[in-house]
């Protein structure tokens, strides 16, 4: 007697619901075709209407009512099985309780001078005193700054060493197919075996240990612990995510270089300009555009990062990547209001530093077709 | 062409259907976090189980990555997911919730000396699948902390091998004489305790008499002097070079493996563990150290249940025989799993025949049994723990506070206990 009753048995109802689900989303596109040709609407333009609805339907559906209710949940206290419960500015007001105080002294204690139930983000020591920032919610805190220090480190090199690597891919050498499929690699790696790998190489007996070992042996006899001092895990987070960038800003960087036209090459010789003030004056302007998308996705990559803090634990003080937490916050603690909370303030923060580049963008970047018109 | 369209369609969806049709038993689903190994040897409880009854049939749903999240989005989308699930001990918080099904009748007339005797099951662990009167899951496992200790370094120390009514004196005696620079380069290379956060404090203060919630959930009495010595006495465990790694060497390292390695000579794991079956190393096991003056030898159970859907089909159609599967399914467990959370089985004949391998250890750990202890988990457990960690045992073993454990015990304790209410 065969005891299974087959996958087809058991995931029978989901095929037949996907297929119900298919039938209706032809049904509506139906519809809103037949509709918009009742109105009197250009064949064409109703095909195309039409045909991308079940995009609109599933933007609506998983993108504007999650958005929204993301919004509305973190306003409420909510575990996912009781109706969500209304607290107003409650999450917002627990993660904004901070404090700051004044240390009289280098051994007096941050718990001292903060309020109560506070726990240290920041201590600076100048002289014999210094200052305490701490926060109610620090983990919070500790995790929105290691995220947005990995942003503005790691953003910047991440853009450079792209651009680098593009002229590079951009000369006339012997095997230039293999050298760009060799750069372009890590971005096509799952970001998962990335992560691991590099745990693997920052160990402490690890590879990168063990080739720089003749350095460290004239500081110090103890080989550098990358994830575990508090110090040294910011820098090994940022090489980690340089790896990545490279390959990925490298080609659209290659492709803005290949549009560069010839000719203003070819006048800038003429004029006399050497290699510096052309890449200064022709390619930085023409690759302009480039720079600044690769600069506003990067940017935003780098806030959002999860894949590493997931596979890489960071000591409490250091605090992890806020996307990170926020993932613990709601499926580890059950605090979805909380959780949604802490995303919005992310959002937020994404929103204003994409803001802040996109206002900068009219001093830096260079539209061909923007310019001529002008 | 749109009719033979719509025909074609309809004729899949029957040759779809025809094979359900044809299925007189209904299937009952079972979601676990078995990997492959487990799962196999899961499967084979199942098919004895399917090829015993024509009543129904059971399907294993295995979820080996990110379990809870899985879980937790399925329980609670009513209707959806599997009939029954594993939970741990923690995630039984959700008895409160409403989303498992209430055992109480359907167990009332099980068989006496069966999986679904409750008055056969250590109290304690039961307690953990009770709430507001009803019974929300079976136990099937109760994993007590026992001590695994490495023959070879104890004699090479010259020391006697710890025995069961060991103390904690004795345990730090051994743990500071075992703690040694064994090839003179004037670093500690093995340590005699490993303690990274596990084992759970807990054992050393519930030992001393301390009490992490008290019993009508209102209270949690950290500042009392009885779990601080408990916890205090662990903290000396921890992280302390005179007995035990620090956290950037076991990170390194790897905490268990490090045991397996042989450069720790005591390690405290759960009864199931393999680390008295690592090739090349010849290990002991003996209960916990107890407490010098109460004598108490308590110790952590690390348990697990199986629990029903409160909103699956099945679960509104015929309760019934949902809980006869679960009631089979857990005793088919609770004769592989060690160690069984049946007081009738807690005997080193059925631990042997549940786990050969565990032979020369099971007089230790059905020692251990008798003193094993489950935590008190409560509706809100999840956020009270995440408050324990973070504002006080986690700052403490880590050493990122300057306040003492008094100190911070009378800080932390209203906001431990917001969480009770």
């Amino acid at each position: 007697m065969t005891t299974d009753p087959g996958a087809l048995n058991t995931y029978l109802p989901t095929l037949i619901r996907y297929i119900l689900v298919a039938i209706g989303v032809g049904v509506i596109m139906i519809i809103v075709y037949r509709v918009q040709i009742a109105l009197g609407v250009k064949r064409e333009a109703a095909t195309g209407r039409a045909l991308v609805t079940p995009w609109v339907i599933g933007f609506l559906v998983f993108n504007v009512f999650t958005i929204g209710t993301s919004l509305y949940l973190s306003f409420t206290e909510y575990n996912l099985f009781r109706p969500p419960e209304w607290i107003g500015l409650g999450n917002y007001q627990e993660l904004f309780d901070v404090s700051f105080g004044t240390l009289e002294s280098r051994e007096q204690r941050s718990s001292d001078v903060l309020a109560r139930r506070h726990s240290e983000i920041i201590r600076v020591e100048i002289g014999d005193g210094g200052f305490v920032f701490g926060a109610r919610a620090a983990s919070f805190w500790r995790s929105m700054r290691l995220t947005l220090v990995y942003a503005f480190v790691s953003v910047p090199l991440g853009l450079a060493g792209a651009l680098g690597v593009a002229l590079l891919l951009n000369q006339k050498v012997k095997g230039l197919g293999f050298w760009r499929v060799l750069y372009y690699m890590p971005a096509v790696l799952p970001a998962v075996a990335t992560a691991l790998l590099w745990r693997w190489m920052f160990s402490q007996s690890g590879i990168i240990n063990t080739l720089t070992q003749p350095i460290w042996r004239l500081t110090t006899n103890e080989p550098p612990r990358w994830f575990t001092d508090a110090n040294l895990a910011l820098p090994a987070f940022v090489i980690i995510g340089l790896w990545g960038v490279f390959g990925a800003n490298s080609v659209i960087l290659l492709a803005g270089l290949k549009g560069i036209p010839q000719e203003l090459y070819e006048a800038a010789s003429i004029d006399g300009a050497g290699n510096w003030a052309k890449f200064r004056h022709v390619t930085i302007p023409m690759l302009s555009p480039a720079l600044f998308y690769n600069l506003v996705t990067s940017t935003i990559a780098a806030l959002q990062i999860f894949e590493l803090a997931a596979f890489i634990q960071t000591p409490e003080s250091v605090g992890t990547f806020v996307n990170w937490l926020i993932y613990q916050e709601a499926f580890t603690l059950r605090n979805m209001g909380m959780a949604s909370a802490m995303a919005w303030i992310l959002l937020l923060i994404i929103l204003a530093l994409t803001a802040l580049i996109f206002r900068s963008s009219e001093f830096w970047v260079f539209y061909q077709g923007q310019r001529e018109k002008a | 062409m749109k009719m033979r369209f719509v025909v074609v369609a309809v004729a899949l969806m029957l040759c779809a259907l025809g094979p359900a049709m044809a299925q007189d038993a209904p299937i009952i689903t079972i979601s676990t976090w078995a990997g492959v190994d487990e799962a196999a040897e899961f499967q084979e409880i199942i098919d004895e189980i399917n090829a015993n009854t024509t009543e129904y049939q059971i399907v294993h749903q295995p979820i080996p990555a990110d379990y809870y999240t899985v879980v937790q989005t399925q329980l609670a989308a009513p209707g959806s997911g599997a009939d029954m699930y594993w939970m741990d001990q923690n995630n039984m918080a959700l008895k409160a919730e409403g989303v498992f099904m209430d055992l109480s009748a359907c167990l009332a007339n099980a068989e006496p000396g069966s999986a679904g005797d409750l008055s056969d099951y250590y109290p304690s662990i039961l307690a953990v699948n009770e709430y507001e009167g009803g019974i929300y899951g079976l136990p099937w496992i109760a994993q007590p902390v026992v001590t695994y200790y490495n023959r070879a370094l104890f004699e090479a120390a010259g020391l006697e091998e710890p025995t069961a009514d060991w103390t904690w004196d004795d345990f730090m005696e051994y743990a500071r004489a075992l703690t040694l620079d064994t090839d003179g380069d004037g670093e500690t290379d093995q340590w005699g305790f490993i303690n990274n956060g596990w084992p759970p404090p807990y054992i050393f203060v519930w030992q001393a008499g301390g009490e992490l919630i008290n019993e009508d959930f209102t209270e949690a009495p950290i500042d009392s002097p009885e779990f601080l010595e408990g916890f205090e006495f662990y903290l000396s465990t921890a992280y302390n070079p005179e007995v035990s790694p620090s956290a950037d060497i076991i990170a390194e390292q790897g905490f268990a493996e490090m045991f397996k390695a042989g450069r720790i000579a005591m390690f405290m794991g759960g009864a199931a563990d393999d680390l008295d079956r690592v090739e090349g190393l010849d290990v002991g096991v003996v209960p916990v150290p107890a407490h010098p003056e109460t004598g108490s030898q308590t110790t952590f159970a690390w348990n697990a249940s199986t629990v029903i859907n409160a909103s699956s089909p099945l679960a509104q159609s015929n309760p019934d025989l949902l809980c006869d599967a679960l009631i089979a399914i857990t005793e088919g467990i609770h004769n592989w799993k060690i160690v069984s959370p049946r007081i009738s089985q807690g005997t080193v004949e059925h631990l042997v025949a549940s786990e050969p391998r565990k032979e020369a250890s099971a007089e230790a750990i059905i020692a251990a049994a008798q003193d094993m202890r489950a935590l008190p988990i409560f509706g809100n457990y999840a956020e009270f723990d995440s408050v324990f960690w973070s504002e006080f045992w986690g700052p403490l073993i880590n050493k990122e506070t300057d306040l003492t454990p008094a100190e911070l015990a009378a800080e932390v304790r209203p906001e431990l206990e917001e969480t009770l209410q």
